[in-house]
């Protein structure tokens, strides 16, 4: 039984990327091509320099590949993110993508239900109850209650993770990327961060693809991919597999 | 508490640079413009120092120290005719006059010549009651102290002559600062006599009224100049005001002070500038994560905006008390800085400007900040 829908939400095809001019030139990304699905939680590992962050940045619609189309669900209708104009491209982000950075990336100033709360009043235009609330839920949900009025310095590197994360997912995304979420964490706090992603992959039916080299994940993922000198190949897939691991514990 | 107001006060000491520059531009415009207006409301200080409320002299007399004589009494029955006014219009005599000091050295000299009477319109303020004795003598003179040294003169006693008429010093007293020449105060009697090739005997250099209301007094002056356009009438207000403007404009004081004001004022633009573009840079990775969230640009220029108001008010409210405890230490000093409500409103207005204009150069660095940089 799969553990998620067969149906995808995003469907890449003949993505190219290349960097520099000239003899410089250098493919980063040659004709990759891949599906995500709801509910799935996709690893792509590989090695320092094989284009991994570049292909999230290319899915998640924030670089422009040289060749391809990358298919996603926009409500119910199949829209080519790299057809969109810039401002199209901006509001499908808003309201269907999460980022998670390696660097949490929080305001300094502000406290850990503000970091939740600007996303949805300055991105979605929500009043200050309905932010307040919603942010407050998905911190409670995240096991930061009492960390809620905290800010950056007071929280720890995994606290601060978790508050990245919900920032992510306070939007209630389609789709979450991760760049190397775990790689500033001892692998404590970097299990509760995939158990959480991987949650959240289930529970809510988003599609998250995390890129990693960190080998311990490799259990969390329903399909591991694996970029090399730009050509992506399918190293794992649990499709057919009734999912093991962790977060069915943490159930 | 607005996320741009929480950033400022989280970060303080970074802002600190901008907030100062702000207030230093605040505090040099306020500072120069206010003594500079202390410095001309010297011009007016015959007007200031008396209590008439309208002035009559000759045509087209610019300010106080450049009045001619005018007919007595032509001018006293325009005056008189008016209803509303209080008493009878007083001669007042001033002109500049050449002063031969004890030593033998020239120093011109400005004659004020008005009433004894304590309560005349043209009294000055200044003088006391033994003043107003010492001065009923032939000749007797009452000078301000900080004039003595300019005049060589030692003080009571000592004597100088005035366009050749030997006068005494009968007096001191505090607070008449002069710019161009000496005030020299004395009874219409020896202004007459001092100043008899200037101002003849049936003349006046001005004729000093009170009315009933100061509303009153503006209805005088506004029907009389609309029936003799020989004569300048004016409410004591209005010629002070004149007097200054006057001096201001002659002098181009002014300009110099703009200019000054505009260094100022560039220079605490670019500090600030500077100030919100490394904060911004600063909060770069958070700002791109916004963006890559998919939170508008707009929103973050907003933000940006935001910072450079309250940069703005916190330098204005800094400046205030910097002002006004450096304007009480100029005064200490002898250089009167007049802080005038409408100088500090301006000042506030255009430094807070230069502050919103500073946060759309530093817009710049926010339009640096890709998403796409936080992947490596």
């Amino acid at each position: 039984m799969s553990p998620y829908s067969a149906t995808p939400v995003l469907r890449a095809s003949g993505l190219h990327v290349s960097f520099g001019d000239g003899a410089a030139r250098r493919a980063v990304l040659r004709d990759v091509s891949l599906d995500l699905f709801p509910g799935q939680l996709a690893l792509l590992m590989g090695p320092s320099g094989s284009g991994k962050s570049t292909l999230l940045a290319v899915l998640s619609g924030l670089l422009a590949p040289d060749a391809g189309r990358v298919l996603v669900d926009d409500d119910g209708t199949a829209v080519d993110v790299w057809g969109l104009s810039d401002g199209g491209r901006e509001k499908f982000r808003l309201r269907h993508t999460g980022f998670i950075f390696q660097g949490y990336n929080l305001f300094p100033a502000l406290n850990a239900v503000q970091q939740l709360e600007i996303i949805l009043k300055w991105g979605h235009r929500l009043g200050n109850g309905e932010a307040r609330e919603r942010a407050d839920d998905m911190l409670n949900r995240l096991g930061l209650a009492a960390q809620k009025y905290k800010k950056p310095a007071q929280l720890s590197g995994g606290e601060k993770q978790r508050v990245a994360i919900g920032r992510a997912l306070v939007k209630d995304p389609t789709f979450i990327y991760a760049d190397e979420p775990t790689s500033a964490l001892d692998w404590e706090n970097g299990q509760k961060v995939i158990d959480l992603l991987r949650a959240a992959a289930h529970a809510r039916q988003s599609s998250i693809f995390v890129v990693s080299h960190d080998e311990r994940m490799r259990p969390y993922a329903d399909v591991i991919y694996h970029l090399d000198d730009g050509i992506l190949t399918v190293e794992r897939n649990t499709v057919s597999l009734v999912p093991a691991g962790p977060s069915e514990v943490s159930r | 508490m607005s996320y741009a107001l929480q950033t400022l006060w989280h970060e303080k000491a970074r802002y600190a640079a901008g907030v100062g520059a702000v207030a230093f531009s605040a505090v040099l415009i306020v500072l120069q413009v206010g003594l500079l207006l202390g410095l001309f409301t010297l011009t007016s200080i015959p007007v200031d120092h008396t209590t008439a409320d309208i002035w009559v002299g000759a045509q087209d007399v610019k300010s106080v120290d450049l009045g001619q004589g005018i007919a007595t009494n032509l001018h006293l029955a325009r005056l008189s005719e008016k209803p509303g006014l209080v008493g009878q219009p007083e001669v007042f005599l001033a002109n500049f006059a050449n002063m031969i000091r004890p030593d033998g050295g020239m120093e011109r000299c400005f004659v004020l010549g008005s009433s004894l009477d304590p309560a005349a319109a043209g009294a000055l303020d200044v003088l006391t009651a033994d003043h107003r004795a010492a001065l009923t003598m032939p000749n007797g003179v009452v000078v301000d102290e900080s004039d003595l040294k300019r005049m060589n003169l030692k003080g009571v006693g000592d004597t100088a002559k005035i366009n050749g008429v030997e006068v005494t010093v009968v007096g001191t007293v505090r607070g008449l600062r002069s710019l161009a020449a000496p005030w020299v105060l004395c009874s219409i009697t020896t202004a007459r006599k001092v100043l008899a090739n200037f101002v003849h005997d049936d003349q006046t250099s001005y004729l000093l009224a009170r009315a009933e209301s100061p509303q009153r007094a503006a209805q005088i002056v506004k029907e009389l100049r609309a029936e003799y356009p020989d004569m300048s009438v004016y409410t004591a207000a209005d010629f002070s005001f004149n007097c200054r403007w006057y001096w201001l404009t002659r002098t181009k004081a002014g300009i110099a002070i703009g200019y000054a004001a505009l260094l100022g004022l560039l220079v605490g633009a670019v500090i600030t500038a500077q100030t919100l573009f490394s904060a911004t840079m600063s909060s770069a990775k958070e700002f791109a994560t916004l963006l890559a969230l998919g939170v508008p640009r707009t929103r973050i220029y907003g933000m940006v905006m935001a910072q450079s108001w309250w940069v703005g008010v916190f330098g204005v409210a800094v400046s205030l008390p910097v002002v006004w405890g450096l304007a009480e230490l100029a005064a200490l000093g002898g250089a009167p800085v007049l802080l005038r409500w409408e100088v500090v409103a301006g000042a506030a207005a255009v430094t807070v400007s230069t502050a919103l204009i500073s946060g759309l150069f530093a817009l710049r660095s926010v339009r640096r900040i890709e998403p796409m940089n936080l992947l490596r």
